[in-house]
């Protein structure tokens, strides 16, 4: 456990020596607030629902760019000879990088609280709404982290690891509106099920949903296994 | 303390390690020798656990490290060929990091960080950005990582290469005094390294171990140990090999050949014969004493003990 204390402490310094989360923390504060606006001037609601939607997906295509390094570099750079030459289990490895590039989500989500504080001092939101939002917000970064991890851990190439992340997770996002399009209804709501937007749904209404939890939980730890299988298995080749 | 049996390494179709086995006892510097791509570093990184061997077993430090990866990662420092190395960290940062995940307590990291990096003379250093270090240091950053832990074996690849003289210097006296009390191997293809450095060599080239031994072993099997070189003149000039050749403390006279080219060949173009002259005692004194009674002239006598070169491209030479 104190080795993947460890790497989580080293991941996080990394990333806040190097200019990558600064700008990442200032290119999401503004998505959020183009989002805020957008959903107050379109809803004339005092909610996050339109921000918090809309900033899970942009989740989709900016949180490969911060896991795109976990492995590819790591490999390039030839520290994973380090790691894998220290008493380090790979598990602690593992999970060490997701809690760290989890940490620094959750740093960039207390970064918009600023959106509900301006709702609770002009309006009444429902704070636990919010709550549960932010939740489900949450949930989806450490589904994501997950398969960004498992890309990385696929190439050398951090800018492809990045891309690769993106084209794992696109599926998870249209299957959503390719459910709309077609008409066998077994194949529509296999669709929805596999959307992320559908799991977070509840989340958005408030409600903290076993089924939705079971699904991120399912996501999240099928990629972990699958990057533990992948980089295990590079090893032999 | 280390012993590969067999150890055989396939990439698809490429053999890139095929069955070397060698055994090293506690204490000293094995050199692990051979032209580039001839196999070391996988045997290494075989050894360290971080590749997976296709065959064979690898025993180090008493733990086999295929069953036992742990045991002998905690007892292995390894030094990759390029120093694994976050750009981002400083120095500290760095060894700070590595001492923590080499499970060194909390309370001894930051003494026990101090003391290596000292012992790499990087005292002073602890601020600097790993990214903006010159090769030199960032080799001894690599250094103290591998140390870190006081390991009983130490695996280095290629130590010195990219190292500019003073620095290969300052690298040899450093792992002399880490053989001290452990067992070290080096990887290198610079021959000079390992005549300073190792008594006993492994070479391999191809993927096969071709030679293992002391220096001196490795050395006169691959060249029949001291030659000397003999400039002599006489008449009837075709009588002189033979002449030589039969004397007792003589076991083999080869004439040297003028080289081809035009260019002037000294002691050919003033009518010397060249020979060299294989003997298991000093023949010179019998050689000069024949040339006397011969009346030849005699220009000079030279004793030429073979430099690992000459049997590293007379073993790699003789496999091909």
């Amino acid at each position: 456990m104190s080795v993947a204390w460890a790497i989580f402490k080293k991941e996080l310094r990394i990333y806040f020596v190097s200019p990558l989360a600064y700008v990442f923390l200032g290119v999401f504060l503004l998505l959020s607030g183009l989002f805020f606006y957008l959903g107050i001037t379109m809803t004339g609601e005092a909610s996050l629902r339109v921000m918090l939607g809309n900033l899970s997906i942009a989740f989709l295509f900016l949180l490969p760019l911060l896991t795109m390094r976990h492995f590819a570099e790591e490999r390039r750079s030839g520290t994973l000879e380090l790691m894998m030459t220290a008493p380090v289990p790979l598990w602690a490895l593992l999970f060490g990088k997701w809690a760290a590039t989890l940490a620094l989500c959750l740093a960039l989500l207390l970064g918009t609280l600023l959106f509900p504080g301006i709702l609770l001092y002009y309006g009444d939101p429902d704070m636990g709404v919010v709550l549960t939002s932010y939740l489900g917000l949450l949930l989806v970064c450490g589904a994501f982290v997950s398969a960004g991890m498992f890309s990385s851990s696929l190439t050398d190439e951090p800018v492809a690891a990045g891309l690769l992340g993106v084209i794992i997770l696109l599926p998870f996002w249209v299957a959503g509106s390719a459910a709309d399009m077609v008409s066998a209804d077994w194949l529509r709501r296999a669709l929805r099920h596999l959307s992320f937007l559908t799991h977070i749904e509840p989340f958005s209404k408030g409600v903290v949903d076993t089924g939705a939890l079971a699904w991120f939980a399912l996501f999240t730890f099928g990629f972990l296994f699958l990057t533990w299988r992948s980089v295990e298995s590079r090893r032999w080749r | 303390m280390i012993s590969a049996q067999s150890l055989t390494k396939r990439f698809g179709s490429l053999t890139a390690v095929d069955a070397v086995s060698f055994e090293v006892g506690t204490g000293g510097v094995l050199g692990f020798i051979g032209p580039n791509g001839a196999g070391k570093t996988t045997t290494m990184r075989m050894l360290t656990g971080f590749l997976p061997a296709s065959g064979g077993k690898a025993v180090v430090a008493g733990h086999d490290v295929f069953d036992e990866p742990m045991q002998v990662r905690r007892k292995v420092g390894y030094l990759p060929e390029t120093p694994p190395l976050y750009r981002e960290l400083s120095i500290g940062d760095y060894l700070r990091f590595v001492a923590e995940i080499r499970g060194i307590a909390a309370r001894d990291r930051a003494r026990r960080v101090g003391e290596v990096m000292e012992q790499v003379g990087l005292s002073g250093w602890e601020r600097r950005i790993v990214g903006s270090l010159s090769k030199g240091y960032r080799q001894r950053v690599g250094l103290a990582q591998a140390i870190m832990h006081d390991p009983p074996v130490l695996i280095l690849d290629e130590p010195t290469s990219g190292l500019d003289p003073a620095q290969v210097a300052g690298m040899r006296d450093f792992v002399r005094e880490l053989a001290n009390d452990r067992t070290v191997i080096l990887s290198t293809h610079i021959l000079s390294e390992v005549e300073l450095l190792c008594p006993r060599v492994v070479m391999i080239a191809g993927g096969k171990k071709v030679a293992d031994g002391t220096l001196d072993e490795v050395r006169h099997r691959a060249t029949g140990g001291v030659r000397y070189r003999v400039e002599l003149k006489g008449e009837p000039p075709d009588a002189i090999a033979p002449a030589v050749g039969a004397l007792p403390q003589v076991d083999q006279v080869k004439p040297v050949p003028r080289p081809p080219g035009d260019g002037p060949h000294d002691p050919w173009d003033q009518g010397f014969r060249v020979l060299d002259v294989r003997a298991a005692d000093d023949p010179r004194t019998a050689i000069a004493r024949l040339a006397t009674e011969q009346g030849w002239t005699l220009r000079g006598m030279e004793r030429r003990v073979p430099g690992l070169e000459e049997a590293f491209l007379a073993i790699i030479g003789a496999e091909q």
